[in-house]
């Protein structure tokens, strides 16, 4: 997904980077402090990036994410530019937006987050002792050590924020498919739909399937609808609402709607509530449901003549 | 919950009611509400905003674009200073649904949103705020 | 072809095609219902059409107004289908419990006029 994406998933304007700097404590001179460290972060990148692929290397499950020489190779890349970053001085949007890519592509070789958060952990410690080696000053090294530190925590939010932001598209891509399928609307015939419902109606399912049915009625210029519940488990009040309203809504449309499937414990239900569903057509079999849709778009199904049979029996 | 825009119009005649359902429709579209979604909000700014100018002659619309963790929504509030909603609970439970203008406007309306609150005083004004989640896909 | 309020009605036989494409307002909704009954009067029309295609929003107030000029009209002997209504309209109705009661409705423009003509018809017992 592209970084745009991520930035306005996350609301990532400038208003919110402000109340994130501010949270994190990330004030201007803890930038100018990063960034006067440059040169010192630039000296031990090597060593610190070392530090973190022993660490991954000597860990058997951790080494299985990186069995391909390539994918090593990236990530060590994508980290050195991280690690870097942490120096440039700025925690702007732009700074924000190289951010999400390094997590992105962290994302993308499919690295779950245990593993990126103990790296962060893992460059904390290799700086705390290269900052009291570096900086006999305790105030100054203190100091330096706790810019490092917020700007971190700060990282770490991002890529936790993508990260799930990731997880939940893919989850959203997911549902979607499911609701596709859960909603088949089928073109029968010219001008005739089908809608064969399978499983529970919840009131969200619902307003999707009266959605879709409006949709496509408009779209195909249909006639007549046939919705065939006999795959529902539980037709009460609230699913023999939405049904009503679906049909009152077709009808709006300029369209007809046949409800088929009605079974013995359907039909019981609906006349002990005292439903009015005179507004629909309704029938127990589809067939039957088919035959009354054809009729309504003027067609009649009729026996094909029996013309080899007669044929036959003229021989014998 | 974070404010991310804020909006307010006075309503206090027709053109008003018009701009009113204009600016609503706007955000939503803006904010990618998808159609049926736009159109509930849009109908419900319209039928909230007509009762301010039709029964108070004057009044405001206060339109948000609000965020809740990772849901985006509208927030509305139409507000006047009018008659108030004598048997508001009558109303909300639809009982004036074809009668009166008023009634079918705000129980309609509390159903094509997700969430729905009105204050309301006879003789001294009504308040009603209604929000609309982005669905989540 | 007449200009209604900004909303344009044609003649097409005996009966009257009226095409919103304006966003509505309740003013406007008023005048088409005199107007389409004024011209109802004027030409005998014995079939009207009113064509929403064009409308992506309809609250209940222009709703009613529908309504009302459909059940107006019928009274006047000049049946009445409302053509063209957007899913998104149809179902915010349904979901407001509005009911649009007394109005027939038709997929298009042509299944309306067939549908006018097809109650004409059965009115003269044919």
């Amino acid at each position: 997904m592209p970084l745009q994406y991520y930035m306005e998933k996350l609301h990532l304007d400038e208003a919110e980077l402000q109340s994130r700097r501010d949270f994190f404590e990330i004030t201007p001179e803890d930038l100018q402090r990063l960034a006067s460290l440059r040169s010192f972060a630039e000296k031990h990148t090597d060593v610190i990036i070392e530090d973190l692929y022993q660490l991954i290397l000597g860990h058997p499950e951790a080494k299985k994410q990186f069995t391909d020489h390539s994918t090593l190779v990236r990530v060590k890349r994508a980290q050195r530019d991280y690690f870097l970053g942490l120096f440039s001085g700025t925690c702007d949007l732009a700074y924000v937006q190289d951010r999400l890519r390094i997590g992105v592509a962290h994302e993308r070789v499919g690295i779950p987050p245990k593993w990126y958060l103990g790296a962060y952990a893992r460059y904390l410690r290799s700086i705390t002792d290269l900052i009291s080696i570096e900086f006999g000053d305790r105030n100054d090294a203190r100091a330096a050590y706790q810019s490092i530190e917020k700007l971190v925590a700060f990282d770490m939010a991002l890529a936790m924020d993508t990260y799930m932001a990731a997880q939940l598209d893919a989850l959203a891509r997911h549902q979607a498919a499911i609701r596709e399928l859960s909603t088949p609307v089928i073109r029968l015939y010219h001008r005739v739909l089908l809608l064969p419902l399978i499983g529970t109606i919840d009131t969200h399912r619902a307003d999707q399937l009266m959605e879709a049915v409006l949709m496509k009625v408009v779209e195909e210029q249909a006639n007549v609808i046939i919705i065939d519940i006999a795959g529902v488990p539980v037709v009460d009040t609230r699913v023999a609402d939405h049904l009503l309203k679906t049909t009152e809504a077709v009808r709006l449309l300029g369209a007809q709607t046949i409800l088929s499937g009605i079974s013995p414990t359907i039909a019981k239900t609906i006349v002990n509530l005292g439903m009015n569903i005179s507004a629909m057509h309704t029938k127990s079999r589809l067939a039957d449901a088919l035959e009354l849709a054809f009729e309504i778009v003027g067609k009649r199904v009729t026996p094909l003549m029996k013309t080899s049979v007669s044929l036959e029996a003229a021989q014998e | 919950m974070d404010i991310r825009s804020s909006e307010k119009l006075v309503v206090a005649s027709e053109d008003d009611v018009v701009l009113a359902r204009r600016k609503v429709r706007l955000l939503a579209e803006t904010l990618g509400f998808d159609q049926f979604a736009i159109a509930a909000i849009t109908t419900t700014a319209s039928e909230l905003s007509r009762n301010i100018w039709v029964h108070a002659a004057k009044g405001s619309v206060l339109v948000e674009h609000i965020v809740n963790g990772s849901r985006t929504g509208i927030r509305a509030e139409f507000r006047d200073q009018g008659p108030g909603v004598a048997e508001i609970d009558r109303v909300l439970a639809g009982g004036y649904s074809t009668a009166n203008s008023l009634g079918l406007g705000v129980s309609g309306s509390r159903r094509l949103v997700d969430e729905f609150r009105i204050e309301t005083t006879v003789g001294q004004g009504t308040v009603v705020t209604v929000v609309k989640w982005k669905r989540a896909t | 072809m007449s200009v209604h309020g900004s909303i344009p009605v044609l003649q097409i036989g005996s009966t009257l095609l009226a095409s919103i494409q304006v966003e509505l307002r309740d003013t406007i909704a008023d005048a088409f219902q005199e107007d389409i009954l004024d011209t109802i009067a004027k030409t005998g029309a014995t079939g009207l059409v009113i064509d929403i295609t064009g409308l992506d929003m309809v609250d209940s107030y222009v709703a009613r107004v529908l309504a009302n000029t459909g059940r107006m009209a019928t009274l006047m002997g000049t049946d009445t289908v409302v053509v063209g209504m957007r899913p998104v309209v149809a179902a915010t109705l349904v979901r407001m419990g509005f009911r649009m009661e007394g109005v027939k409705t038709a997929l298009n423009v042509d299944a309306g006029l067939a549908l006018v003509s097809d109650l004409l018809a059965r009115r003269h017992g044919g």
